[in-house]
């Protein structure tokens, strides 16, 4: 009916051509992985994982390493784009600007989510963690914790490419902006390794837990909207 | 105008001084440290005031593309920072001999630094960006995120540390101490609107150089 393709066309489009680069190149997701690693490795030496450790600072420990890895990422967002001035052919091309939002906001989601699950086993190797199906709802808490970080630091990427100060404004911005996201975040994760203290029956979905998942839906959606209709304003030249 | 203004603020600084230290009696429990409170709730509003047109200026701006509106939303976060620094300083004065320490992890606090940090890292955006169209536009943008995210962070800090709560929600003032809040908030309503008045013809004299300078030149 429609021979025009629409928004989601293109963003699907741009996101492949992002994953088939990433395939190919393991540019962002592989420094990231690694960087976790050596997160984990230096909170080691300031707190002593392990033991009774997990259910103290684990969540916090998890969740700053990923918030920091993802920094590191998102620096990358636009960076394919910034070579031979491919952001300017794809800002001529008839694109809508928001398809390029959503094919980059959904890209950093995929990479998020994808460091995470490849660095929670080394997250339970450190700690001691016991696996189960117990941590299941874990994966609920990254898709919509990384769809967070996505959210703001997609357009906050494509400011920073275009600033002085760079590197340092993402951190800078997204910081601060991500708090109410990353107090759900840490708390969704306790409650989930809660469940695998020995002698505590284990509760699937312990009922905090909706309230914290909720406050994350709700960032997410509110971020990456606010976003969407933002980004036509960073990126115009 | 300036000047009658400054005459005004001169007046009104002056009778919430005299209100805050002779009019208002000394609170029962807190004794005079409480007189803190006046001064603190006024730039806790004033800050609060600001960042709102922190955010009408970056709409405005990024409606109208005029430059008078970053203007008006940089000089307000400006402002903004300005009495957010002073509440968080005032209050662990205030703190310290109530509550025992200088900081607490409490709700308000919290969100009171959050918020201050959003700002600053706006008014970074500002001062580390080329100066031009581009970085009116990125402050814009920041300015109304931050704006958006406020209410985020207040319910959520509030979820966080529901325990710690030691701000009153909500209080019963004597009629002379509600006298002072508000001669003080009109008093702090004139020192906005005055460093608001003379911040803003800074800044558009400073853009009428840089476009004189640029026109010679050239």
């Amino acid at each position: 009916m429609n021979d025009v393709p629409g928004i989601w066309t293109h963003a699907r489009l741009l996101l492949r051509k992002d994953l088939m680069t990433e395939w190919r190149t393991k540019e962002r997701l592989s420094p990231m992985v690694f960087f976790v690693l050596l997160v984990l490795l230096v909170y080691n030496f300031a707190f002593e994982l392990g033991g009774a450790a997990l259910w103290e600072i684990g969540p916090g420990v998890l969740w700053s390493s990923f918030v920091f890895a993802s920094l590191f990422g998102l620096q990358r967002t636009f960076a394919a784009e910034s070579t031979n001035d491919c952001l300017d052919a794809l800002l001529a091309a008839p694109v809508e600007r928001g398809a390029l939002y959503l094919a980059k906001m959904m890209g950093n989601v995929l990479f998020l989510v994808g460091v995470q699950l490849l660095t929670l086993p080394l997250f339970g190797l450190f700690f001691n963690l016991t696996p189960g199906l117990y941590l299941l709802p874990l994966l609920v808490v990254f898709l919509l914790g990384s769809a967070s970080v996505a959210s703001i630091g997609t357009l906050f990427a494509a400011m920073a490419s275009h600033s002085r100060l760079r590197e340092f404004l993402l951190p800078l911005l997204v910081l601060p902006v991500l708090i109410p996201a990353l107090i759900s975040c840490v708390a969704a994760t306790g409650f989930i390794l809660a469940a695998g203290i020995p002698g505590r029956a284990v509760q699937f979905w312990p009922e905090e837990l909706t309230l914290h998942v909720g406050m994350l839906a709700l960032f997410a959606v509110v971020f990456s909207t606010l976003a969407w209709m933002l980004f036509d304003f960073v990126i115009e030249e | 105008m300036t000047r009658i203004l400054a005459v005004i603020l001169s007046l009104a600084m002056l009778a919430a001084v005299g209100a805050v230290f002779l009019h208002a009696p000394t609170e029962v429990q807190m004794g005079d440290v409480q007189r803190i409170f006046y001064f603190h709730v006024s730039s806790a509003l004033s800050a609060a005031a600001c960042y709102f047109l922190v955010f009408l200026g970056s709409v405005l701006y990024l409606r109208t593309r005029k430059d008078r509106w970053d203007r008006f939303a940089g000089v307000s976060a400006e402002l903004g920072v300005l009495f957010s620094a002073f509440v968080l300083f005032s209050g662990p004065l205030w703190a310290r001999p109530i509550w025992g320490v200088f900081w607490r992890w409490e709700p308000r606090l919290t969100t009171m630094l959050i918020t201050f940090a959003l700002y600053v890292a706006y008014l970074m955006v500002r001062s580390y960006g080329d100066p031009g169209e581009r970085t009116q536009r990125f402050a814009a943008v920041v300015g109304i995120v931050a704006f958006v995210n406020v209410p985020l962070v207040h319910y959520s800090i509030n979820m966080w540390a529901a325990d710690q709560q030691l701000h009153p929600p909500k209080v019963e003032l004597d009629p002379a101490m509600q006298q002072t809040k508000l001669i003080c908030y009109l008093a702090f309503g004139c020192l906005v609107t005055l460093l608001m008045r003379l911040r803003l013809n800074q800044e558009r004299q400073a853009a009428r150089l840089q476009a004189l300078a640029t026109t010679t030149h050239q």
